[in-house]
């Protein structure tokens, strides 16, 4: 028996070109606020005010002539793109979008851990595809990707259990759920945590301050250097799935996810708008972050990870439990 | 202005009497004829004395049975030419570079283009002249047609097995980081720089012997396209060097001019270096906040002179056109703005922790090393040398104008980027003065077509340093030898040794807080 | 398809620039069309760091023999479909440099060349405008809206005068003389 629901709701909404769509939107976003901030108007012409122009780029370069270098590793080369995006995507899934995730009975109760898993994995595939181009900046590039992702998914991840800590649950359903009905959202309950978090994904992203793989005065084109066509549109792609994920995650995480008020029709409407207005909400804060920052060195970015957030992390745990057990029973 | 009161020409005077012959006021202080070998002894003399020696430029010359080697010195209070000679059919000389290391490049420069051997500073394969150039063929001389010169095929890339763990980053000629094209190798070892190696070269048209087949008027329209970015002082030095030449005195009125147009130039040239530096440390907004800044003053500079980025102003006996007086309010208005932009810039090189983070401590040229390698400009003002052509020998109007020099003493990226701020705040001091004091009269005079033969020499600052020029003219309307010393060919050297030591990411920062203009260096 | 590819093409052109012994004047000129005041990203133009990335190769300076290779290898790193833009008479023709000896004189001799933007150095709305040529020529024309568009505006009523007729007058003495003739008169001015 043929589920259609079930097919609609992978492939459209809120599935896969929900989440293509919504990423090119972000994209925009990103690019009217750097814009706007740095004084000019950004993209015009494509479509309405330049909405259109993450879509014209991505066909753009789908359309572009395939060049593999003589010296890379095939296999790797050509499908860790793909791979990459394919798990960014994928991780998606996982989240409440509209009420419940996209595969509704997909979620069980330790997907806060697998999503973090799945981030570390397409992490570790782009750095597999700088290495794969055999090009001394694509090294260079995915060296400094390593390096960076290896040293913030630990922070990243005791970051992320605080608002579990509180919810009392790895269900990242029940995280966003509770936000909204029992307790107050984590963003009022644990403020340092959300203060934090929002740091480290801008690095877990590799936005400014700490956008060292990205560095094109440096390492040129980066882990991307080799890279044409829709292998190219595929990591750019990637990236951007990455910066959605990561804002989604924060409103899962520290904003009560898609819950809100519904005020007529269908919950399912309400709870998606919800959450894209959330979500734009978090892109534009970080967005505003990057445009506001210069770019650190490689050896400050260790040392602000391993000296400065590690062990704020650990404190912003150990706060977090201590409120938890002993004064938030006296005040919620 | 250093406070100096050696008499350098004294001390040569004392130690070298009767072995070499010292003509008075010639070529700026002094010109000291030398037999081979001796020059040595006057530049150990010189450097001995005083501490600011530095080698200013070499000019090679085609003297016909001989080749004529100048060494151009500058000391704290004078500036002096000594003229060696070669025969062409040996042309080997002493270097100098063990007395004093500023005459690295000047040398290896001479050696390619004129082929002067210096013993003790070879010269590997070629320097300016691009690689598949055929060895013993120097376009310089006067007996080599070098339009009909035929290219090597290109050379075969040696694949050089890894030294280890050092990695050799190559960086350029296509680049995002460079404007221009150079190639850089760096090695690396993990993320530290170990040695870096320079090929220059890329931009090398050959200006200087294009030059000497132009008349002197055509001339200007080709020495100030030696750079788009400091144009208007390439044209100003090569007018002022010609003007020493015909002995002719530019009006007061003209002088005022020259000074506004080339002030106007600095700001603009300060303003793109301090954009171009935040590009390289990844401050996007940074970049655009000071070039929307800077487009005022290309619309000034429109306004006085027709053109953006070349506003030809410059001509031989004054400026092209005059300044109208409507003009005047534009111009003092579009000031006052500018003016009041500069706090907040200022505020953010003070307050802005993630600059600082990659400015501060960066590249340091301790004072010594600057005196040493002979740095000009912004790099050696903000290392503590206090070194300023407008004030040491003033050209134009500059000794009627009061104005500050900056000097900074930290000697990293952070106070040589101040150093151009501040600068900018007294350029704009400088063009209110001129435009409050414009004496009336004539803004240009007339000048002979044809040049009197002799030489003379002539220093600017430009907004990167000292430019130097050298015109020697033979009694026909062309002249015989153009030689022009840019400086930021000057001030590389110090880029090499500032590197090392410093991690990767810092190369960036550290190299265009020299102001690199490679357009300038190879002419 | 075509249509959607065509529009892909030409609404997100990304640019590499490529400096061949220029004296720097049209690269700051092209570097200021990123900056608020021209804003050239709202026509999607990126600059992009590596070759492999870019669809136009935005070319300046007369090339000089050893920027020569380079450029051709520049060239070929790009992948199709791409264009190649020389801007400023330096890239045109040569320039002032036509004829030194180091330089080749304009980047046609070297790779084909699909716009030039002529000027020394070209003002940023020259090469925005050239830009926005380079692009509507990729797009072919769309008849409908062209039929549209002649009903609303009136043909002008004044031909605009073609070029071939001086619009400064030339001074009958030049002001600058070639070098032969400079020559002769000095030889002259010598002699009596």
């Amino acid at each position: 028996m043929i589920d259609f629901m079930l097919i609609f709701r992978i492939l459209v909404f809120p599935g896969f070109t929900f989440v293509l769509f919504l990423t090119l939107f972000c994209d925009w976003v990103e690019r009217k606020i750097e814009a706007r901030i740095q004084n000019r108007v950004g993209p015009m012409v494509a479509g309405p005010g330049g909405i259109l122009q993450p879509l014209a780029d991505f066909i753009k370069l789908l359309t572009k002539e395939d060049i593999t270098p003589r010296d890379a590793k095939k296999t790797i080369f050509k499908f860790a793109p793909l791979v990459a995006f394919s798990i960014m995507v994928f991780a998606m899934a996982f989240l409440p979008i509209d009420g419940g995730s996209v595969i509704s009975a997909s979620g069980f109760n330790g997907d806060l851990i697998i999503i973090l898993a799945f981030v570390t994995i397409a992490n570790f595939l782009l750095f597999l595809a700088g290495w794969a181009s055999c090009n001394p900046y694509g090294s260079i590039g995915s060296a400094r990707v390593l390096t960076q992702f290896l040293g913030y998914d630990i922070p990243l991840t005791l970051l992320a259990l605080t608002p579990a800590f509180i919810a009392g649950s790895l269900n990242i359903f029940s995280i966003a759920y509770i936000q909204v009905t029992q307790l107050l959202p984590f963003i009022l309950l644990a403020p340092w945590a959300f203060v934090l978090f929002i740091i480290t994904m801008q690095a877990e992203l590799e936005k400014d301050p700490f956008d060292i793989p990205h560095a094109d005065s440096e390492v040129v084109g980066g882990l991307e250097t080799e890279y044409t066509g829709g292998k190219l549109a595929f990591l750019h792609l990637t990236r951007d799935v990455q910066i959605v994920f990561g804002a989604a995650l924060v409103v899962e995480l520290f904003l009560g996810g898609p819950y809100g008020p519904v005020f007529f029709g269908l919950p399912e409407f309400w709870y998606s708008l919800w959450f894209i207005l959330k979500l734009l909400a978090v892109v534009i804060i970080t967005e505003y972050i990057t445009t506001v920052f210069a770019r650190l060195r490689i050896d400050q970015v260790l040392r602000a990870n391993w000296k400065i957030l590690l062990p704020a992390a650990i404190l912003s745990l150990v706060l977090t439990v201590a409120m938890v057990t002993w004064i938030y029973p006296m005040v919620v | 202005m250093p406070n100096s009161s050696i008499d350098i020409i004294n001390v040569i005077e004392s130690k070298l009497k009767d072995k070499v012959q010292i003509q008075k006021g010639q070529l700026s202080t002094a010109a000291i004829t030398v037999s081979n070998g001796l020059h040595r002894d006057v530049i150990q003399a010189m450097v001995d004395a005083d501490p600011y020696t530095a080698i200013s430029a070499i000019t090679g010359l085609d003297l016909g049975a001989s080749l004529g080697v100048y060494y151009h010195v500058r000391t704290s209070n004078a500036f002096l030419t000594i003229k060696a000679e070669v025969p062409k059919e040996n042309p080997k000389i002493q270097t100098i570079t063990d007395i004093t290391p500023s005459g690295v490049f000047h040398e290896l420069e001479v050696s390619d283009l004129f082929g002067v051997a210096f013993e003790g500073n070879p010269l590997p394969g070629h320097f300016v002249l691009p690689e598949t150039w055929p060895q013993g063929i120097y376009p310089l001389r006067k007996d080599v047609n070098a339009n009909e010169v035929k290219l090597d095929p290109p050379l075969e890339e040696e694949k050089k097995p890894s030294e280890g763990k050092l990695v050799k980053i190559i960086i350029g000629p296509q680049h995002p980081a460079l404007l221009e094209p150079e190639k850089f190798a760096v090695t690396v070892d993990g993320e530290t720089v170990t040695k870096v190696e320079p090929r220059i070269g890329y931009v090398h048209r050959g200006i200087e012997k294009a030059s000497e087949s132009r008349t002197y008027l055509q001339d200007i329209y080709l020495v100030e396209r030696i750079c788009g970015i400091c144009t208007t002082i390439h044209a100003a030095d090569f007018c002022e060097t010609v003007e020493k030449l015909l002995k002719a005195e530019v009006p007061q009125r003209a002088k005022y001019l020259r000074v506004i147009a080339l002030e106007l130039n600095r700001l603009h040239s300060h303003f793109l270096t301090l954009g171009h530096a935040g590009l390289e440390i990844g401050y996007e907004t940074l970049f655009q906040y000071f070039w929307r800044d800077r487009e005022p003053i290309m619309d000034l500079i429109e306004l006085t002179s027709g053109s953006r980025v070349y506003p030809s102003i410059m001509t031989i006996g004054g400026v092209r056109r005059d300044l109208k007086d409507t003009d005047l309010p534009k111009i003092k208005t579009t000031l006052i703005e500018l003016r009041k932009k500069l706090p907040f810039y200022r505020q953010v090189y003070e307050n802005e922790p993630s600059l600082r983070a990659r400015m501060k401590n960066v590249g340091i040229l301790k004072r010594e090393d600057a005196l040493k390698l002979g740095v000009v400009g912004p790099v050696a003002r903000g290392s503590g040398v206090d070194i300023d052509v407008r004030k040491d020998e003033p050209y134009e109007a500059y000794s009627e104008i009061p104005f500050k020099e900056i000097v900074y003493q930290d000697g990293d990226t952070w106070a040589r980027m101040n150093v151009r701020m501040d600068e900018v705040e007294e350029s704009i001091n400088i063009i209110e003065y001129a435009l409050d004091h414009l004496p009336t009269g004539p803004f240009r005079v007339k000048v002979p077509r044809v040049v009197p033969p002799g030489e003379a020499v002539n220093r600017v600052e430009a907004p990167r340093g000292e430019l130097f020029c050298y015109i020697k003219s033979n009694g026909t309307a062309m002249p015989e030898r153009v030689k022009v010393r840019t400086p930021t060919y000057a001030n590389i050297p110090s880029f090499l040794k500032t590197a090392i030591g410093e991690n990767i990411a810092d190369v960036p920062p550290n190299f265009v807080s020299l102001d690199p203009c490679f357009s300038c260096t190879d002419r | 398809m075509a249509d959607t590819k065509t529009w892909a093409r030409v609404k997100s052109p990304w640019v590499l620039h490529f400096n061949s012994g220029s004296c720097n004047g049209c690269d700051i000129e092209i570097v200021s069309l990123l900056t608020p005041k021209y804003d050239v990203e709202r026509f999607g133009v990126k600059l992009e760091p590596s070759p492999r990335h870019a669809d136009v190769l935005l070319v300046t300076g007369a090339v000089t023999k050893q920027c020569e290779e380079r450029l051709k290898r520049v060239y070929d790193q790009m992948p199709q479909p791409k264009f190649v833009v020389a801007i400023g008479a330096c890239a045109c023709s040569g320039g002032v440099f036509n004829g030194c000896y180091n330089v080749v004189g304009g980047v046609d001799k070297v790779i084909p060349v699909t716009a030039y933007i002529p000027g020394c150095a070209p003002r940023p709305e020259a090469l925005m405008d050239g830009v926005v040529k380079l692009l509507n020529a990729l797009s072919p024309p769309k008849p409908k809206k062209q039929a549209k568009q002649e009903k609303l505006v009136e043909a002008p009523k004044e031909e605009v005068k073609p070029p071939d007729a001086p619009i400064l007058e030339v001074p009958t003495t030049p002001i600058l003389q070639d070098a032969k003739s400079i020559i002769e008169e000095t030889k002259l001015d010598a002699k009596q």
